[in-house]
């Protein structure tokens, strides 16, 4: 009998243990990274790399965000790449070439992002068309659009103000990491703390339960796409920012990387499972790959094997310490 | 003795003859361009994409001269812009397209030299008149009646040229790449390594996969200040796309003293250099090289002899000449 409550408590433990693990592997997963590249490359863990990283996460992390959701759905928006494109050919046109303020070059670029992410999703949702199809579609049709605008060529943004989103500081801190805190924290508490963000999980969890207890699959799938809109437009923002061009070849395959984050940080394609702070792990993993193969010095030829391999081991890796989850 | 002196002059007379002929030869070239009989002149154009802005005024120039063409009776009928997307596969499809629409002439942009090869091999196989421009596949010698580009290696030179030139202490530099394998990343690449190697004061500390791709040269820029600061002294990019967003990069980062450079001359990097952001561009006159090739049909439809192999020259682009290439 003396041994029961000792057997009782040692599986308690590993039991915490476990949901330790299985609440932040993928952090495991990281720490890691980030000793293995410090132990090979000292500067990496120079306060001025770690700003530079977390600067360069912006853009993917906010296409990670809207993906995640999508993919929380039992979607996908494959069209966030394009938008990048379209919304930097709007915002260059408007602001170079037509002379508009700068914060109404944003806005109009912005809102036709969240234009083409809300058509998605009424798609999507209206018709009950397989978001893989639909967006696929749909960035034909987004980067054929961003080629009319420009005619395929290159726009120069002058703009101080504009050129200044990446560039600039508030209180010592990079823009674009401000940016990016104020949208996690937004995403959180959507996704975590709304009501919205519940019947996100519960369309993606089992839809018919969903529809049965009241929750109107249309208004979420529509909501959950303009969100991806929004955010690729954001994102696009930042990418024109920081690279003082805009122009329609841009964003070609930056879907894969946003994909990548959010599956890392244990968004489920099954739908009905995501967490934000895994989604931030997952971002500065795929961030890290990047800025700790350009310091260690990787050749270039073997960066996307590393690349491919480095997220095979962190989601195995992720899926063995969480196998019970799983 | 005497005789056989006479008879080596003579032999080096012949000879020299022989290989002015054959230059002249090389030179001036004429071909039918009616291939197919019909009686009317079809001009088809593939595109190497649509998107880069490079290849935009190459495209548009092309669209603008073949509609007048037709509207003028100097060809009957053209395909219109075909988009090769980049790709060699989508390539190789609008080449079978030309078939198709029994075209007498292609001017054809490959995307791949080696991929995209097949294209140009059916075109020719099936009689079309095929003329490359701006890079070349792997057999535009043998099947290509005319090559209108510029030599990439001379590019890589130049780019090496100018860091050289303008770091004369030496010191460390970083390259970034276009998509690995594209012959202009292959070729760029082996001209920029033909100098840079040759000077020791140098040292290449980085080899990124950049893929064309500004943003992703921009995060090189950055990682390589963090890494190294002071010692970095200058980024060679295969393209001037990458390199005007590591100098924007640079420069955000109070390090104007980089020396950034890449090869096209697009708008943007143009205009930096116009405003003194930017100190040079390796520029490629990618309307030049249309124009030539324009000039060539107008040769063939002519009945004209033609130089089947014009080498347009890149140029150094900076503050003193920049006003001749903007606009």
């Amino acid at each position: 009998m003396a041994s029961s409550p000792q057997k009782l408590k040692s599986y308690s433990k590993e039991d915490r243990i476990r949901s330790l693990l299985g609440q932040y592997g993928i952090g495991l997963v990281l720490v890691i990274m980030m000793i293995v590249i410090a132990i090979m490359e000292p500067r990496f863990l120079t306060l001025g790399n770690i700003i530079n990283v977390a600067t360069q996460i912006s853009i993917n992390g906010l296409l990670c965000y809207g993906l995640c959701l999508c993919i929380t759905t039992g979607g996908i928006d494959l069209t966030v790449g394009a938008q990048l494109a379209l919304t930097s050919c709007i915002i260059g046109q408007t602001m170079t070439n037509m002379g508009w303020p700068a914060f109404m070059a944003i806005l109009a670029g912005v809102g036709v992002a969240t234009l083409f992410g809300f058509i998605d999703g009424v798609l999507i949702a209206k018709f009950n068309m397989f978001p893989f199809v639909v967006t696929l579609s749909m960035q034909l049709v987004i980067r054929g659009l961003s080629q009319v605008i420009t005619g395929g060529r290159a726009v120069m943004l002058t703009n101080a103000w504009f050129t200044g989103i990446y560039s600039n500081k508030l209180f010592g801190i990079p823009m674009p990491i401000i940016i990016f805190i104020v949208v996690t924290i937004i995403m959180y508490l959507m996704l975590h703390w709304t009501k919205f963000g519940r019947y996100i999980f519960a369309v993606g969890g089992n839809v018919n339960a969903a529809i049965a207890s009241g929750v109107s699959r249309f208004w979420v799938i529509v909501g959950v796409y303009t969100i991806s809109g929004v955010l690729a437009g954001l994102a696009s923002m930042i990418y024109t920012s920081k690279t003082g061009s805009a122009q329609s070849n841009i964003g070609v395959g930056y879907e894969t990387d946003a994909i990548a984050a959010a599956v890392l940080g244990g968004t489920s394609f099954a739908g009905g499972i995501a967490t934000i702070p895994g989604c931030v792990l997952g971002i500065f993993i795929i961030g890290l790959i990047y800025n700790g193969m350009n310091m260690i010095g990787v050749s270039s030829y073997y960066q996307s094997i590393v690349k491919g391999l480095i997220i095979i081991g962190a989601v195995m890796l992720d899926m063995v310490m969480n196998r019970n989850k799983h | 003795m005497k005789k056989s002196v006479i008879m080596s002059v003579l032999g080096t007379v012949m000879a020299m003859s022989l290989a002015f002929a054959g230059t002249a030869l090389a030179e001036e070239v004429t071909y039918e361009a009616d291939v197919n009989g019909d009686g009317k002149i079809v001009v088809g154009y593939i595109s190497k994409n649509f998107t880069d802005p490079f290849h935009a005024p190459i495209n548009a120039r092309a669209e603008e001269y073949f509609d007048q063409a037709v509207a003028d009776g100097i060809i009957d009928e053209w395909t219109g812009l075909l988009d090769g997307e980049t790709d060699a596969n989508k390539q190789i499809d609008r080449a079978a397209d030309c078939i198709s629409k029994q075209c007498d002439i292609v001017i054809f942009l490959p995307a791949e030299a080696e991929a995209s090869d097949p294209a140009l091999v059916q075109m020719a196989d099936a009689g079309i008149l095929v003329i490359e421009v701006n890079s070349k596949s792997a057999s535009c010698d043998e099947k290509a009646i005319a090559y209108v580009g510029s030599d990439d290696v001379e590019a890589g030179n130049m780019l090496a040229q100018w860091v050289v030139d303008n770091c004369p202490d030496g010191g460390k530099y970083i390259h970034c790449n276009g998509i690995l394998g594209n012959s202009a990343q292959i070729q760029r690449t082996e001209g920029m390594h033909a100098v840079m190697d040759e000077h020791p004061e140098f040292e290449m500390v980085g080899d990124f996969d950049t893929k064309w791709d500004g943003n992703l040269a921009a995060d090189a820029a950055s990682d390589s200040m963090s890494k190294y600061g002071d010692e970095l002294v200058a980024i060679i990019c295969d393209n001037d796309g990458m390199s005007s967003a590591a100098q924007k990069m640079c420069n955000d980062n109070g390090r104007e003293d980089i020396i950034c450079i890449g090869v096209d001359g697009v708008e943007v990097p143009l205009q930096m250099v116009q405003d003194g952001s930017l100190k040079a561009t390796i520029l490629q006159d990618g309307v030049g090289q249309i124009n030539g090739a324009i000039s060539i049909v107008e040769s063939l439809v002519k009945g004209e002899a033609f130089d089947p192999a014009p080498v347009i020259p890149f140029v150094l682009v900076t503050a003193d000449n920049v006003a001749d290439y903007i606009g």
